[in-house]
């Protein structure tokens, strides 16, 4: 070992241990004259061994440096499906805001009424159950902060309350028509409001009303799936999902499908009888989901029947038209997240559910999609993380375009780049074609942009007599706030009434 | 509780961590299986169909796995050791058995490298 002292100049190279020299605190620790702290030093407690006391080697002095472990926290998780309902909870009213005196209710003459146009139109009361029944009500959207739920009436939802009325009213242009829309538009901009209002509408016209609320469900692989039959392997039914399908249909349909009466044979279903009404039929698949999707195909069958077979003319009511909105069409663009016997994706046009829904859009057909008249409105969504699909993406283009007046020889057409590896069922699914039947249309593309400058100044009027913005509101002042929605997209504006309110 | 090969699994279990609790079977092999029988992978123990219960039980029983695996690993090794190769005399030696370093970091190799090795 390397002595410690130099034996050239006997001078210490390295400090000593300090036990060896006397402790330079214990020599002086203040001035000569002042002794208080010295003599309270020896005074302290654990300071017995004073100055003789060794730092040991590389270990923490300061007791304050050592880490303390966390307490692991030993609460119980919340229920099963707490919080999951916290989550999907929907509160359509609050009774801190003030009640919107001279508000009309959306009815048979307000909902086609133009001079109402921009002005908020509440939902009916007894009609609420219905829509939560159907699931209209998204959680992100801010029904909770005015008293009761309502609506603007803005120029899309009048051309639809037209069309609701052309179908189901008394005029001379009655008959049964069908209206086949897309609805796409930028996030926030109010198109699962428009399904809503549609729904409304249907409910009040006394029509049938199917919805899927949210598209991603059937094809998310969180549902139970089988083979349809051995005949088709290829195909795949999900009676959990169709049973919750008929249910939401039954709930909400209740009035009208308890007046109308099995008028079709259904040899599948063995519990049907004649006298049956279409309620009852649908019931049969709520409670025994291994046949609701006989019972769905049953229950459609009689809905778009145009006479009895024969034998049971007695029981046949003419059918009322039906409305079909479908939430995030997107997620049915691509495979799902199901998987087949060989492990490989299923196609989500390969799910029944799927198929009969898109089947029914797809113009062109031999049978008339809906006989007794009616509305598919298929609607995209931005806040589901739907997938990029480039064929859907086209189509759409290609609507806009055809909208625009571009034909398909023009050179401005939108065209399939070149290795863009497009879907054909996609392109398949919805490529437009003439239909054959008078009264439906072609496949329609709406693009849902912002709201007008009056629309936004009705919508900002409902925010400030619902006494959420202290404001006084002006032209200017609207025209600004529709600028800093994007536009007049109505989300933006909703969020904009509501930080003001924080604001004031 | 539903058995699967003779186990009993609590009805909130998801099917596909219940396959994954057999040693031999981990996320491939159990996702394939759910698929050969037409299971969603987020089905519980207590939503399968008997039927379903039966086939994963049945196929389960044909596969090697658990002791069957178990004692096929054992006998490999043993194998490799008896017939003289590198491989068998590295487990004998709790060695590196595929060529790497042995300067440093060959703990695990000292850990579980044995003829008898633990599974």
């Amino acid at each position: 070992m390397v002595s410690p002292f130099c034996w050239g100049c006997l001078t210490r190279l390295r400090p000593t241990p300090r036990t060896l020299l006397p402790s330079p605190s214990s020599v002086s620790r203040g001035p000569a004259f002042h002794t208080s702290a010295v003599f309270h030093a020896g005074l302290r407690p654990g300071s017995g061994r004073g100055a003789t006391a060794v730092s040991k080697f590389r270990q923490p002095s300061n007791a304050s440096m050592k880490k303390r472990k966390k307490p692991v926290e030993k609460s119980r998780p919340p229920p099963v499906g707490e919080r999951k309902a916290i989550r999907k909870r929907i509160v359509l009213s609050n009774p801190n805001a003030l009640e919107v005196e001279g508000l009309q209710e959306l009815s048979e003459e307000t909902m086609v009424d133009s001079r109402l146009h921009g002005t908020a139109l509440a939902l009916p009361v007894p009609m609420l159950d219905q829509l939560r029944a159907v699931q209209a009500f998204k959680p992100n959207q801010g029904w909770s902060i005015f008293r009761r739920p309502c609506t603007i009436l803005r120029q899309e939802t009048l051309q639809l309350g037209r069309f609701f009325d052309k179908v189901s009213g008394d005029g001379e242009h009655k008959g049964p028509f069908v209206k086949k829309k897309i609805i796409s538009g930028p996030s926030k901009s109010g198109k699962s409001v428009l399904l809503l209002q549609a729904m409304a509408m249907g409910f009040i016209k006394k029509w049938v009303v199917f919805t899927i609320p949210e598209a991603q469900e059937l094809v998310s692989a969180t549902s139970s799936y089988a083979p349809l039959s051995e005949e088709q392997p290829h195909l795949y039914v999900q009676n959990e999902a169709t049973a919750a399908l008929l249910s939401r249909t039954v709930v909400a349909n209740k009035a009208v499908l308890s007046k109308l009466r099995v008028s079709q044979d259904h040899p599948a279903l063995s519990a049907v009888t004649p006298g049956m009404t279409l309620e009852g039929l649908a019931n049969l698949g709520v409670q025994d989901p291994a046949s609701a999707w006989t019972v769905f195909q049953a229950l459609w069958g009689e809905l778009t029947a145009t006479a009895a077979a024969p034998g049971l003319e007695k029981n046949f009511t003419p059918r009322p038209p039906i409305l079909v909105t479908v939430d995030g069409l997107g997620h049915w663009m691509t495979e799902s997240k199901y998987r087949d016997a060989e492990f490989k994706l299923v196609h989500s046009h390969d799910l029944v559910l799927v198929r009969h829904f898109l089947r029914l859009l797809k113009p062109g057909g031999d049978q008339p999609a809906l006989p007794n008249g009616g509305a598919l409105l298929y609607a995209t969504s931005t806040t589901m993380n739907p997938p990029s699909v480039y064929a859907f993406d086209l189509i759409l283009k290609r609507a806009a375009a055809r909208a625009a007046g571009f034909k398909f020889n023009d050179p401005r057409f939108p065209r399939a780049e070149a290795y863009s590896n497009i879907d054909p069922r996609v392109l398949e699914a919805l490529t437009s074609q003439k239909s054959k039947h008078a009264q439906e249309k072609k496949l329609g593309h709406q693009v849902l942009g912002g709201v007008t400058h009056d629309e936004a100044r009705g919508f900002m009027e409902y925010f400030a007599r619902s006494g959420l913005l202290q404001e006084t509101i002006s032209d200017e002042w609207v025209s600004e706030k529709w600028t800093l929605a994007g536009g007049g997209v109505i989300g933006e504006l909703e969020r904009i009434g509501r930080r003001l309110r924080v604001a004031a | 509780m539903v058995f699967i090969l003779g186990v009993n699994f609590p009805e909130r279990n998801l099917v596909k961590k219940a396959l994954q609790s057999f040693f031999g079977i981990g996320n491939d092999t159990s996702a394939r299986l759910l698929a050969r029988y037409h299971i969603h992978p987020t089905c519980k123990v207590g939503e399968l169909a008997n039927k379903q219960v039966l086939d994963l039980t049945a196929a389960l029983s044909d596969m090697k796995i658990e002791n069957d695996l178990r004692r096929k690993v054992l006998d490999d090794i043993k194998r490799l050791r008896e017939t003289g190769t590198t491989r068998g005399r590295r487990h004998a030696l709790g060695l590196p058995v595929r060529g790497q370093r042995t300067r440093t970091q060959i703990k695990t190799a000292i850990k579980l490298n044995r003829v008898d090795r633990r599974l």
